[in-house]
């Protein structure tokens, strides 16, 4: 059990000839606090240097600048088997010539732990892997093994789980199953955790805590409620919440009303307006009024996915430009309840909340 | 299937008023002159055919010794004399008249045991000495000349760079000339007598005269060092001329005399005498009277004395005289030598004993020049590993009970194929097994054929040549004297090496050494080759192949060369590291390790190129969870990467451990049994025993299928260490 801190954590590699050498920096100094037992998921599109920072911690990279603490310790050279910390591959990396016991033994063997035997069985017993103790990895289900990689980095007792990508090779009834089972897992064990996913629903219902990273850099920290309600950029705001945020770009054609500063649904110039599907409401004709001033967007329905209960709607927004209804009208998603318009049906929309953000660097823009 | 079709076209040649055909293997201006007087002697005799047809020298006797029975020979053939004996016995060529008229050298050696003579002689071949001129403006007379020439040509008294004298000190061919002219020799009435007072002293000559040449001598050594000026004199065959570089370019000013005379006895120091003789075939082509006449008729124009000069001088032969009359010297004063030579020398006996001597003398000569023996001991040794090599063969057994066995045999093999090929369904499905017929075809004939026939040698005494020889049948003589180790106790030390047990030891030791050598060697630079901060790969990964791509024969002769006592590199090396030359094949640690060392360097390629391989299979992220479990770089290898490159390193030690037992290349050419046969190995061992101890082929086959027995038991015992059936 410890803290984890990231001070200006850099790590480039060198690339290109000897002559000209160029330097690749794949983190650009992370600062990150992790308290003791907190659950902490690292996300970002691929190449983000999510799991390059997590190969950092476990010590099989070695970080270029900054210091990283575990506890109290410096352990920027401490060699990766002195770090007291446990990881999970996405491959699981389990000694394919040992035995599932021999597998979840072997830190402990090496140490000449005296309570193997206990800690092995005791973990065994945990995640339902008894029956198969005396087997191979290549005779075992994906998700047996999952759950050996897991038990092979619980016997030790780490101050910190190191997870990368875990669930990733499994089928999506599986991972559901295995993620309730993390949740409840961390709960019991309260250890120190880093968990690299790209998928943002194991991030949301896993973490105490979410790190967005994106090309090296920390876009935002916080809890799944600060990034899904309060993202820093539009980049977070992108990448959390499915389907994805809707922007809609500075449309000269639909210009503020006399003395309004901004509406949610219109940006001024140099901003752009971010609005969730949820939170897109579709008015159709014959409808009661809603009484607002605003009549509100008018949009075309263009196509329809049907999802049962609900359905996510295509819209095209008429624009003020001269080619209305051109190809070059933004489309947006609307998610709606109940009974869908049909594609071709001409509606009006109304947002119940939206975000603006410079459209030049993304920054939010808050009112 | 190349005899048979030499046979069908030599039958299809159209048959002329009165023609012959002439075998020979002459090359170069022997052959040229050849050619030319044919043809003058043709257009002299028009209607008369002489056809002459060149075979490869390596291909020649056994060609004639499978035409000539069958007919399909040759009416003449120029071959050296040494198989005289055998093929007087198996009527391969008749005598062309009585012996008794010729005293000479030469004619001497073409007389049979019936006193007559069995062919013409055309060219002799011996050893003379050559001397540089520069370095020794006259000739020793005497031995006692030569060793003080020897003493005192050389530059230093304790590390000299050049020699007043060296020759192939350990062969017993090159120092037949002393044991001649110290009044001894092999053989004494057809029976090897090697332990005489007269050897004796010869090998006392010899050991002194060793001391004050170079250590190792071979020949190529001997051939660089007079080309360097580096030694004064070397006696050599007329084969060294074309050895020794023209002067022009930097070769020595040489000259050509007759050996010395012995000193002591006042006798010439006469070597060995190999004569070039024109032959009568026994049964030849379809002969006519006619044509047996034209044969003769030939063979006396060849050895006329103008023809006889023509073909020195042309030729470039040493061309004895005809008629028992010493042939006129030639202008050419190194052919003039080799003449005289050829005139003082004693014709190679041809008598199957000579055959087990060569052996005995040589490793008799290297105890001797080493320093390990004195000359009594060396002369006592020789005659005692003379009479364990020339073993008294088995006894003639009765066959019967064994042809009943093997009826019986054949019986079951029968009934058992018969049931294979009921369970393989062979007759419903007989256009299958056609497609795989030729396959099966091959392994039959390659590789089932000659082991059922290597293996049926083993139970026979062949005496003879292979083709022509006796068989008789021994039964399991051969495995009894060789598993009981008869001949060769462990507990004498002079024969222990001759013996199976202990060859078998140092075979096993052998392999094991190499394959951990191999293994380990290979598993280190494959894991290096994949470290991340070793550069330019690919250069290193071409260079650690490359011993692999050499022919392994190249390697050990390099290796050989590397370990000479005086000249090789390795001894440099340790020389300035100040460790004193060491005697590398003198010891047998030394010798073993040298082996060793050649090997290892053959082998660990493989092993790389496997483990390379299956790294390429093994994850990094399994290894980088053993070292987050905690696990040092050693506890990594040893217990992840190791058990990981397993599967695959496993076959390849099994065909490792294989070719190493039978890796005989390097053991016959670096160490080549040194010393004293302690490093030979049983397929080495078998193949002395099959050629250079008198042709006991059966003795040699039984090795051979012993051989195999014990592959056989290394492969099931591999497999059970492996848990599963890998070869």
């Amino acid at each position: 059990m410890a803290t984890l801190s990231f001070r200006g954590v850099q790590k480039s590699y060198r690339s290109g000839s000897r002559s000209a050498p160029e330097l690749s920096m794949v983190l650009h100094g992370v600062d990150l606090e992790v308290a003791d037992g907190e659950f902490i998921a690292l996300v970002g599109p691929s190449g983000c240097g999510k799991s390059t920072l997590l190969r950092c911690v476990a010590g099989l990279e070695e970080i270029t600048a900054g210091d990283l603490l575990i506890g109290e310790r410096k352990v920027n050279d401490v060699a990766p088997k002195d770090r007291d910390v446990a990881m999970v591959f996405q491959s699981y990396a389990l000694y394919p010539h040992l035995t599932v016991k021999e597998n979840m033994a072997f830190a402990l063997r090496l140490q000449k732990h005296p309570e193997t035997e206990a800690r092995v069985a005791e973990a065994a017993e945990m995640l339902g892997l008894t029956p198969l103790l005396a087997r191979l990895p290549k005779e075992l289900s994906g998700g047996q093994r999952q759950r050996v990689a897991m038990g092979r980095a619980i016997v030790r007792r780490p101050a910190v789980f190191l997870f990368d990508e875990p669930l990733s090779n499994l089928d999506a009834a599986l991972r559901q199953q295995m993620r309730s089972e993390l949740r409840r897992r961390h709960k019991l064990l309260r250890t120190t955790t880093l968990y690299v996913t790209h998928d943002q629903v194991e991030a949301l219902t896993l973490a105490d805590r979410i790190v967005v990273l994106n090309g090296g850099v920390v876009q935002q920290v916080g809890t799944p409620d600060e990034l899904y309600f309060d993202p820093a950029n539009r980049f977070v705001a992108k990448f959390i919440g499915s389907p994805t945020m809707n922007f809609l770009e500075h449309d000269p054609g639909r210009p503020l009303k006399p003395g309004q500063q901004a509406d949610n649904q219109t940006a001024p110039p140099g901003e752009v307006i971010g609005v969730r599907p949820n939170d897109v409401v579709v008015h159709r004709d014959g409808q009661p009024d809603h009484g607002l001033p605003d009549p509100g967007l008018a949009a075309t329905v263009e196509f329809v996915e049907r999802l049962g209960f609900e359905a996510m709607v295509h819209l095209r927004v008429a624009g003020g430009a001269p080619a209305a209804g051109g190809a070059q009208d933004p489309l947006l998603m609307a998610r709606v309840e109940g009974e869908a318009p049909s594609p071709g049906e001409s509606v009006s929309l109304t947002f119940t909340r939206s975000y603006r953000f410079e459209t030049a660097t993304g920054a939010r823009v808050r009112r | 299937m190349s005899l048979i079709l030499f046979g069908l076209q030599l039958l299809s040649a159209p048959a002329a008023a009165t023609e012959i055909t002439l075998w020979h293997a002459w090359r170069g201006e022997e052959r040229a002159v050849l050619e030319e007087l044919t043809s003058e002697y043709q257009s002299a005799h028009p209607g008369d055919q002489i056809e002459l047809v060149s075979v490869p020298y390596e291909s020649l006797a056994s060609k004639l010794e499978a035409a000539v029975p069958r007919g399909n020979g040759p009416d003449l053939f120029i071959f050296a004399h040494e198989r005289l004996g055998d093929w007087v016995k198996t009527a391969l060529i008749q005598p062309v008249g009585p012996a008794a008229d010729y005293t000479d050298a030469a004619h001497g050696a073409l007389a049979g045991d019936d006193s007559l003579l069995y062919g013409w002689p055309l060219a002799t071949k011996c050893l003379a000495l050559f001397y540089n001129r520069a370095l020794v403006p006259v000739p020793p007379e005497t031995t006692d000349d030569l060793l003080r020439l020897a003493d005192q040509l050389r530059d230093h008294p304790t590390e000299p760079t050049r020699w007043g004298f060296a020759w192939e000190a350990t062969s017993a061919y090159h120092n037949a000339p002393f044991m001649h002219g110290f009044g001894g020799g092999a053989l004494v009435d057809g029976r090897a007598q090697l332990d005489r007072p007269e050897n004796r002293a010869a090998f006392a000559f010899i050991q002194q005269l060793a001391a004050l040449g170079p250590a190792e001598t071979s020949g190529a050594l001997i051939t660089q060092l007079f080309n360097s000026g580096k030694v004064a004199m070397v006696p050599n065959g007329p084969w060294f001329l074309g050895e020794i570089e023209p002067q022009e370019r930097g070769g020595p000013d040489f000259a050509v005399a007759p050996l010395p005379r012995v000193s002591s006895t006042g006798l010439p120091a006469a070597p060995y005498l190999t004569v070039e003789a024109l032959f009568l075939a026994g049964r030849p082509a379809p002969s006519t009277r006619e044509a047996d006449g034209l044969a003769r008729d030939f063979a006396a124009y060849l050895q006329r004395p103008d023809i006889a000069g023509r073909r020195a001088a042309e030729g470039k032969q040493v061309v004895p005289g005809a008629g028992g009359a010493p042939a006129a010297l030639p202008d050419d004063p190194v052919l003039a030598a080799f003449q005289r030579q050829a005139d003082l020398a004693v014709p190679m006996p041809t008598v199957p004993a000579m055959a087990q001597t060569w052996e005995p003398l040589a490793r008799a000569l290297r105890r001797l020049v080493r320093g390990a023996a004195t000359p009594e001991q060396a002369a006592a040794e020789a005659q005692t590993t003379w009479l364990v090599v020339s073993r008294p063969e088995a006894p003639t057994v009765d066959g019967r009970p064994f042809a009943w066995l093997l009826g019986l045999g054949l019986a079951l093999g029968a009934a058992w194929a018969v049931r294979q090929m009921y369970v393989a369904n062979v007759v419903k499905a007989w256009r299958e097994y056609l497609w795989v017929a030729p396959g099966g075809l091959a392994v039959v004939l390659l590789v089932v054929a000659p082991f059922v026939v290597g293996a049926s040698v083993s139970l026979f005494e062949v005496s003879g040549s292979a083709s022509d020889g006796t068989w008789r049948f021994v039964g399991f003589a051969h495995f009894t004297d060789i598993l009981l180790s008869r001949d060769f106790p462990l507990t004498d030390a002079s024969t222990r090496a001759l013996s199976f047990w202990y060859t078998l030891a140092v075979t096993l030791i052998w392999t094991l050494t190499n394959v951990v050598l191999h293994v380990s060697l290979g598993v280190f630079l494959a894991l290096m080759l994949r470290e991340p901060w070793v550069k330019v790969r690919g250069v290193f990964r071409a260079l650690l192949i490359l011993p692999w791509a050499v022919p392994n024969y190249i390697t050990a002769l390099a290796w050989k060369g590397m370990f000479h006592q005086q000249f090789g590199a390795i001894n440099a090396l340790l020389g300035i590291c100040g460790i004193a030359p060491v005697s590398w094949f003198a010891q047998w640690t030394t010798a073993f390790a040298a082996n060793v060392a050649t090997n290892t360097w053959l082998g660990f390629p493989f092993m790389m190129v496997v483990t390379l391989g299956a790294l390429q299979s093994v994850s990094r992220e399994v290894e980088e969870a053993a070292e987050l479990d905690g696990a040092t770089g050693w506890q990594k290898f040893w217990l992840v990467t190791l058990p990981m490159l397993k599967p695959a390193l496993l076959p390849a030690v099994i065909l490792g451990s294989v070719w190493t037992f039978n890796m005989f290349n390097v053991i016959f050419l670096v160490s080549g049994g040194e010393p004293d046969g302690s490093t030979d190995i049983l397929v080495s061992q078998a193949y002395r025993w099959a050629f250079t101890r008198g042709h006991r082929y059966g003795y040699g086959a039984a090795y051979a299928v012993i051989i195999f027995g014990v592959m056989v038991v290394q492969s099931r015992l591999l497999n059970r260490v492996a848990g599963r059936k890998v070869l």
